[in-house]
């Protein structure tokens, strides 16, 4: 037999082998095939769980003030509602005279009328019965209007006094939001005549260029602002744009005459502000904790004595607390290693919502401590911002109208939180910033009494591992 | 070629090929036990369905059986790869009827050998020993949740093979021994993942179970003229039960790839069983071949020892029987006779070690091949084909109807020895 030697006939053999391999091995396309589990599930891999009976403790926290200044609305109106009872609403301006003065002519002009024009567009806030007609009333405020001492801005339950006799008032009127228009057929506009003895007064002060309405301070000590305010017999609250105006009206003559006037807008909007008041009587929230003293934090009052409810109504500082004393109990279950997610799922009492008293569509959830007060937004996991529930909601189906939170961040820190205060380590939900000052609709939460579809639950959902290796 | 360049390119080629057997068709039956263990040698008996324990040959590499090295040529090297591409078409009420067919090549194995001495002949190589591969989803739904559904998604891939090294040697021209020291290791890769219902991961147990130990076979054949013209030959080898060492790397990942728990290698022994195999060859005039083998797997005996996770299969001792039938073409040059061609053919039957739903998987098939010697070039290529089927659709099972093509290369020359020689 020859005896060869092939070095280079090996290396290209190798190479070969080397490329065949490299290029051959991976191509392929596979079946779906449904076979297995019992045959290799040993039960034995890491599992999820879901709780959705851990304990969920609610309380209604209420703050005796909102600051309603500078919302942009003038928030008038009252109703009764079921569950919070009697809620009224108030508002309060400054108005200032134009910064040019018309020169009015003794000869050819004359003094006509006086009034008030507010405007409701289709997006201002409003709530309740818009079936339901009542009147507004304005008001001269009668006393200064500034902040007090110890007063740091205006808020919900601050009120001014004001001269008892009306500027004047509407009859009772219609308003319909959603289209808008009022029963005075002018469109969105709802006129108030006043007193003509004011009007009078400031055509003269115009004509004579008086330095009360040339001097803004002295005009706004003489004239120190109004109050509007509505019957009570409507069941609605409406927010007007905070560009009503106080108009005087005079007339031109000539060879054509001309209907001319003279404008007081809003001024120093920063101090339009909503008195907001409301009266529990006969409801269940007449066992509402208040602040009994000035610093206070907000007593939080449990939904067990709250008709087993608990209410959130920012503007009239009503939020909820929930806590979730037993938590911990999950992370010490023998098969629990870790936490996947937690979902909060808030369902409004069924009947307690309808088109009339409508759901706020956004509902911020927020970090509370053992102050009630309310803390920093709480984020779904992976995602920056502020949650507000993604509302789903349904008039004909109301058991499936649920408000759904991503707590995973919260819970994950909660669940192995064994501070003195972690059981009054929570959350709070509350309507977010700006509806929270200008916007009355309100959300009732039954409390773990109700049927589990019914009330608010926790959902959490941990890794098993069991038994533990 | 220099050492240091045939060790790097062997380095590389086998690094390559162990990644190259981990992928693969979808083998359902791979998710149970060690997997699918491998019946093929991917050698010149592949065309006589793997027939070969009482088979010879003067330049192929025989690894049915390891007394079979001593045949080689002397002073004779020889280097064998194999590749093989695979159909398969899956039936049964498992197999979803949009996607019933999968395809795929792999490298199967690599080997050397050499002639040492006259009567010494020896080889190493790396062949799969088991390989699984499998992938399935099973919708469930969450625990503590009557309404939400999730899905297991179950993978399983990996193999075990073996580096062996074997030795032969004969006695009397008529009796040769063989040993192997076959070294079992690989890594299976098993997934449960746990999916949202957009696909997502949300918690993922991963299970490496590395396995390794020493498995000794041993072999033997024998061998003789019947007059002029027949050539007989038997075999039988002879596999000592092993254990073998499993480690179990269990870990949990979280939806953020976090780990929920580490892996910690927990170590246990399963164990190989005693295996044992007899063949017969008988050749007439060097140009006809006939050969026969049986082979039996005693897995009942170490049944005890061999506890996998999952439920409704069991192992049992597997078997299978084959035949084959090969027709040489050679030529004479200088009172020698070369082969410059043959052609062969067989048929299996056998059952597998699982027995799954009460049935044993069975496994049965025919193969033909043909393959060129070159006289030109020190290679030889042949070319089998295989189409088998393995499993039933019976008891909820999958029935695999599969076709094989397996391309293999040997190459081989005489070993350059500076001039000694010794014959």
């Amino acid at each position: 037999m020859t005896i060869n030697k092939y070095p280079g006939k090996k290396l290209r053999f190798l190479l070969f082998s080397l490329l065949a391999v490299l290029s051959l091995s991976s191509c392929q396309k596979q079946p779906n095939l449904l076979f297995g589990n019992s045959y290799t599930n040993d039960n034995n891999s890491a599992n999820i769980v879901v709780v959705d009976t851990s304990t969920v403790l609610m309380a209604t926290t209420f703050v005796d003030s909102t600051s309603t200044n500078g919302t942009g609305y003038l928030m008038v109106g009252s109703y009764h509602d079921d569950y919070l009872g009697k809620v009224t609403s108030r508002a309060f301006w400054q108005v200032a005279p134009p910064s040019s003065l018309p020169t009015i002519s003794t000869v050819n002009d004359q003094y006509d009328s006086i009034g008030l024009i507010l405007f409701f567009k289709k997006s201002n806030p409003w709530y309740g019965d818009t079936m339901s007609v009542q009147s507004y009333t304005v008001n001269q405020v009668d006393t200064l209007y500034q902040l007090g001492t110890f007063q740091h801005g205006w808020f919900s339950n601050y009120s001014l006094r004001t001269n008892p006799t009306p500027l004047g008032s509407t009859t009772p009127i219609y308003i319909w939001p959603n289209r808008p228009y009022t029963s005075q057929s002018i469109n969105d506009t709802v006129k108030i005549k006043l007193d003509d003895n004011l009007g009078r007064q400031l055509y003269n002060m115009v004509y004579n260029l008086s330095d009360t309405v040339k001097n803004p301070t002295i005009w706004l000590n003489w004239f120190h602002g109004l109050c509007l305010s509505s019957s009570n017999t409507g069941n609605a609250v409406y927010g007007f744009k905070d560009s009503a105006i106080m108009r005087v009206y005079y007339k031109e003559f000539g060879v054509v005459g001309t209907n001319k006037f003279i404008d007081f807008g809003i001024t120093n909007k920063s101090y339009q502000f909503n008195n907001v008041r409301s009266d529990y009587t006969g409801t269940a929230l007449t066992n509402l904790q208040k602040p009994t003293q000035v610093l206070q934090a907000p007593p939080a009052t449990p939904a067990a004595l709250t008709g087993h409810a608990s209410y959130v109504q920012s503007i009239t500082g009503l939020n909820v607390k929930l806590t979730f004393p037993y938590l911990n109990a999950i992370a010490q279950r023998p098969d629990y290693i870790g936490l996947l997610r937690a979902q909060l799922i808030v369902r409004p009492v069924p009947a307690s919502f309808n088109t009339t008293w409508r759901l706020p569509p956004s509902l911020g959830i927020y970090t509370t401590d053992q102050n009630n007060e309310i803390g920093v937004p709480v984020p779904a996991s992976g995602v920056s911002g502020a949650q507000t529930g993604a509302l789903s909601l349904d008039y004909f189906n109301p058991q499936t109208t649920v408000y759904t939170y991503d707590v995973t961040a919260f819970i994950r820190q909660q669940i192995t939180n064994t501070s003195v205060n972690a059981s009054q380590t929570g959350l709070l939900l509350s309507v977010p910033s700006p509806a929270n000052v200008s916007d009355f609709r309100r959300l009732v939460i039954a409390d773990q009494s109700y049927p589990l579809n019914q009330r608010i639950t926790l959902n959490v959902y941990y890794t098993s591992l069991y038994p533990h290796q | 070629m220099t050492p240091s360049k045939r060790f790097t390119l062997l380095y590389l080629l086998t690094a390559t090929s162990l990644g190259a057997i981990a992928q693969g068709n979808f083998s359902p039956y791979s998710q149970m036990g060690l997997g699918d263990i491998e019946d093929g040698f991917y050698n010149r008996t592949t065309g006589l369905s793997n027939t070969g324990i009482a088979y010879r040959s003067y330049r192929f590499l025989i690894n049915n059986n390891p007394a079979s090295f001593s045949e080689l040529t002397n002073q004779y090297f020889t280097m064998e790869t194999g590749v093989r591409g695979s159909f398969v078409d899956y039936k049964g009420t498992p197999v979803d009827v949009a996607s019933t067919q999968s395809a795929d090549i792999t490298f199967r194995r690599l080997a050397m050998g050499i002639k040492a001495t006259k009567h010494w002949g020896t080889s190493i190589g790396l062949v799969p020993f088991s390989t699984q591969n499998y992938e399935f989803n099973v919708p469930y739904n969450l625990q503590g949740s009557g309404t939400e559904v999730a899905n297991h998604y179950y993978s399983g891939h990996g193999s075990v093979n073996k580096a062996y090294w074997a030795n032969a040697y004969e006695f009397f021209h008529h009796v040769s021994i063989g040993v192997e020291a076959g070294y079992i290791f690989g890594q299976l890769n098993q997934k449960d993942i746990i999916q949202s219902g957009s696909g997502a991961s949300l918690v993922s147990t991963t299970n490496d179970v590395n396995m390794q130990n020493l498995y000794m076979t041993y072999g033997l054949q024998a061998y003789g003229n019947l007059g002029k013209k027949w050539q007989w030959g038997i075999g039988g080898t002879f596999s000592n039960k092993a254990d073998l060492l499993a480690t179990y790397n269990k870990g949990v990942i979280g939806s953020d790839s976090s780990n929920l728990q580490t892996p910690q290698g927990t170590e246990r022994y399963l164990s190989l069983p005693n295996s044992y195999g007899v063949g017969v060859s008988l050749t007439h005039n060097q140009k006809f071949t006939w050969v026969a083998d049986y082979r039996y797997q005693d897995w009942n005996a170490v049944r005890g020892k061999n506890v996998y996770p999952g439920q409704d299969y069991a192992i049992a001792s597997s078997e299978r029987g084959s035949l084959g039938f090969e027709i040489s073409r050679k030529k004479t040059f200088y009172n020698s006779k070369v082969e410059l061609s043959y052609f062969q053919s067989g048929v299996y039957y056998g059952n597998s070690y699982l027995q799954i739903n009460g049935q044993q998987i069975k496994d049965m098939g025919v193969t033909a091949g043909f393959g060129i010697n070159s006289l030109k070039t020190p290679l030889a290529y042949a070319i089998t084909f295989q189409y088998g089927v393995k499993g039933t659709t019976k008891n909820n099972l999958i029935r695999q109807n599969y076709a094989n093509v397996t391309f293999l290369i040997n190459y081989g020359s005489i070993w350059y020895t500076k001039g000694k020689k010794f014959e």
